[in-house]
């Protein structure tokens, strides 16, 4: 049989995308990635807001990513609007985006990805076949989701966190008790490292991509871009080198850099531009399939940091403080964050009245596009007479490694 | 008791619904005993439409004539059918500009290309179907959503509520930011539900879960003129999760 064939929904991922084979005969030979996900236009439904508008109208691209997506666009306002915020704001922030990752690793870990591994459908089946492992997963994710709601105001689309500062700071008992319950799950975080490191790999060894990723602040922070063959980006330049691209067969922008470069950015891409030595064995170099591995290296290194940071918090003393007062001006800002699944940038140009003019916004999985669809070409090739459906679960599974966020990279 | 087949879909949105769900850690082991999940494309492979659905919770908005279709077929397949969230409910955040030239929207963002599929201005689910219950917020509350699946698991939905957001406020005795500060608070107008979330924190109401059926409108408007917020402020505000709404 020869055409093409679909993975018309791919399932266990967020939002709408299809893959693409190309059959001759028995033989899959090509593969397409595709995503089908209606475009909502942020970048125009944001143009003639206000400044204070556009980081609460911005979180709306993504419910998993709200609360980075909410930090990368006051990070922007602030830029543009020359709007200097506390030390103890910043911090919260901070705490917020690492409660972000744990939540976001550990619902890809425990009811997205795991499932492949243990021949089960999703979370419902994880409930027979390692109900231990999902009742964990489940209250780690629940944890991150407590940091976020305990800083942002709630767990998805935090509206706490405003231009300028918070609405409410945190009591330095709800820090505590999320001090607290990071130090009950510190032993659970290294079991399921254990656990997670031992599950047997069905995916052939793919090469992993370019990796490039955020540098130059706090962890998950920072103002340029840097890749493993030397690169350094500034965050002005980012968005011209991220080069986005439309092309007919996806709704979202697709980065094409120099020649045939294709970057991944994420958890493997992050940890192999700064990896800690207890990992580096496993994880340096390692094939795209280790993502499961890198997410949950990396969701140790969430829990482990925020824990920090409200260390810092506690031990400065939490203060009630307003937001500081702003004043509309005229002004550009671009940020760069690291969301759960790589680099995220939100850039914005105001008027005078501090009126939206300009609005770009450059996500991980629009960037990843290209790297997710080369290596399913290279799937295909290292599984050349494999039965079709057993190409097709691979596919999926693959797809599945990059954690692909559809809506956030529509948007 | 007999498990409640459910359909989970999501059209144009976000997936913070159904991400609202799967933030029910402490329940979900429990809701298993009582729900299988057929279709959830989201979390559950494979999706595969089948059969009939005691019940469907659909979140976002169309956008798109193949989100028609499925909805439609869910529609068909379903006994109950639940629009979630306030992009399901209202047309949502994505709808922000639906009074606007979609082709201009489309080149802002697009240039001239074109890109693959059709799309139309963003519609609630009520545009295309008929809708049995509607819990809106941007997101809805977690709570709304397990007393959703409890009504379900009785054979009913839970009765609508139509307070505003103010009733609760005031039951929580918070300080009452539109009279007290003079901020742009639009919980006098928006369908309570949310226990006051916003403004609990000193944040106004930014009106996520749409109009209350049970207000007084004329009374309200008059306030916020009197704080300096002239009708066509507070409508604009009111549009951002609910482009119809007129008063």
């Amino acid at each position: 049989m020869s055409g093409t064939g679909r993975i018309d929904i791919l399932t266990r991922v967020e939002g709408h995308g299809s893959v693409e084979l190309v059959r001759e005969g028995e033989r899959v030979v090509d593969a397409f990635f595709k995503l089908h996900e209606s475009p909502r236009l942020f970048e125009a439904l944001l143009v003639g807001r206000r400044f204070d508008e556009v980081p609460e109208i911005a979180c709306r691209i993504c419910s998993i990513c709200s609360t980075v997506h909410k930090v990368a666009a006051l990070q922007a306002v602030e830029q543009a609007l020359s709007i200097r915020i506390s030390r103890q704001t910043g911090l919260l922030r901070q705490l917020a985006v690492q409660g972000g990752q744990i939540e976001s690793h550990a619902l890809n870990i425990f009811c997205l990805a795991l499932p492949d591994y243990l021949g089960v459908g999703g979370f419902p089946g994880l409930a027979n076949a390692a109900p231990e492992e999902l009742q964990l997963g489940l209250r780690i994710k629940a944890l991150g989701n407590l940091i976020q709601e305990t800083i942002g105001g709630r767990a998805i689309h935090p509206f706490n966190l405003l231009v300028g500062g918070l609405g409410t700071v945190p009591k330095p008992e709800q820090l505590q008790h999320l001090a607290d319950q990071l130090a009950a799950i510190r032993e659970d975080l290294e079991t399921l490292i254990r656990f997670v490191s031992a599950l047997p790999e069905s995916l052939p060894a793919l090469p992993t991509p370019h990796v490039c990723a955020v540098s130059g602040g706090s962890p998950l922070f920072g103002d340029r871009l840097i890749t493993a063959t030397g690169t350094i980006v500034s965050a002005d330049s980012a968005a011209s080198w991220l080069n986005e691209q439309i092309e007919p067969h996806t709704h979202a922008k697709v980065s094409r850099f120099d020649g045939e470069k294709v970057f991944m950015v994420g958890p493997l891409a992050r940890l192999n531009l700064a990896m800690p030595e207890e990992d580096a064995e496993q994880l340096r170099g390692a094939p795209v399939s280790s993502s499961l591995l890198a997410r949950t290296v990396e969701l140790k290194q969430a829990a482990e940091r925020a824990g920090s940071l409200i260390s810092q918090l506690l031990s400065d003393g939490l203060h009630q403080e307003s937001p500081v007062a702003i004043s509309p001006s005229t002004g550009a800002g671009t940020a760069l964050i690291e969301a759960p699944r790589g680099v995220l940038l939100h850039s914005y140009r105001f008027d005078k009245q501090g009126v939206c003019s300009n609005a770009n916004i450059i996500t991980p999985t629009s960037i990843n596009q290209a790297a997710i669809e080369t290596s399913l070409k290279a799937l295909v090739t290292a599984m050349d007479g494999a039965d079709y459906d057993q190409v097709k679960t691979s596919c999926e599974r693959l797809v599945r490694c990059f954690d692909p966020c559809i809506s956030c990279a529509v948007h | 008791m007999k498990k409640l087949r459910f359909a989970i879909a999501g059209l144009t949105a976000c997936s913070g619904c159904q991400l609202s769900l799967l933030n029910c850690e402490a329940e979900l082991p429990h809701l298993l005993e009582a729900v299988e999940f057929h279709f959830f494309p989201m979390a559950c492979s494979p999706a595969i439409l089948e059969g009939e659905y005691d019940a469907t919770l659909v979140e976002g908005c169309l956008s798109m004539p193949h989100e028609q279709q499925l909805l439609i077929a869910l529609r068909q397949s379903s006994r109950y059918l639940i629009a979630v969230g306030s992009c399901a409910a209202w047309g949502g955040v994505a709808a922000l500009k639906n009074g606007e030239d979609r082709q201009l929207l489309r080149q802002q963002v697009y240039g001239s290309s074109r890109i693959a599929s059709e799309t139309f201005a963003p519609q609630p689910l009520h545009a295309a179907v008929t809708v049995d219950a509607v819990i809106s917020g941007c997101p809805p509350e977690k709570e709304e959503l397990l007393k959703l699946i409890a009504g379900l698991l009785r054979g009913t939905v839970p009765i609508p509520i139509s307070y505003p957001v103010c009733n609760e406020c005031r039951m929580r005795e918070n300080l009452c930011l539109l009279t007290e500060r003079s901020m742009l608070c639009l919980g006098l107008l928006t369908l309570g539900g949310c226990d006051a979330r916003c403004p609990s924190l000193g944040v106004p109401c930014e009106g996520c879960r749409g109009p209350a059926p049970e207000t007084n409108l004329g009374e309200a408007l008059e306030i916020y003129l009197q704080k300096g917020y002239e009708t066509g402020i507070v409508c604009e505000r009111l549009r951002h999760f609910c482009p119809e709404w007129k008063p």
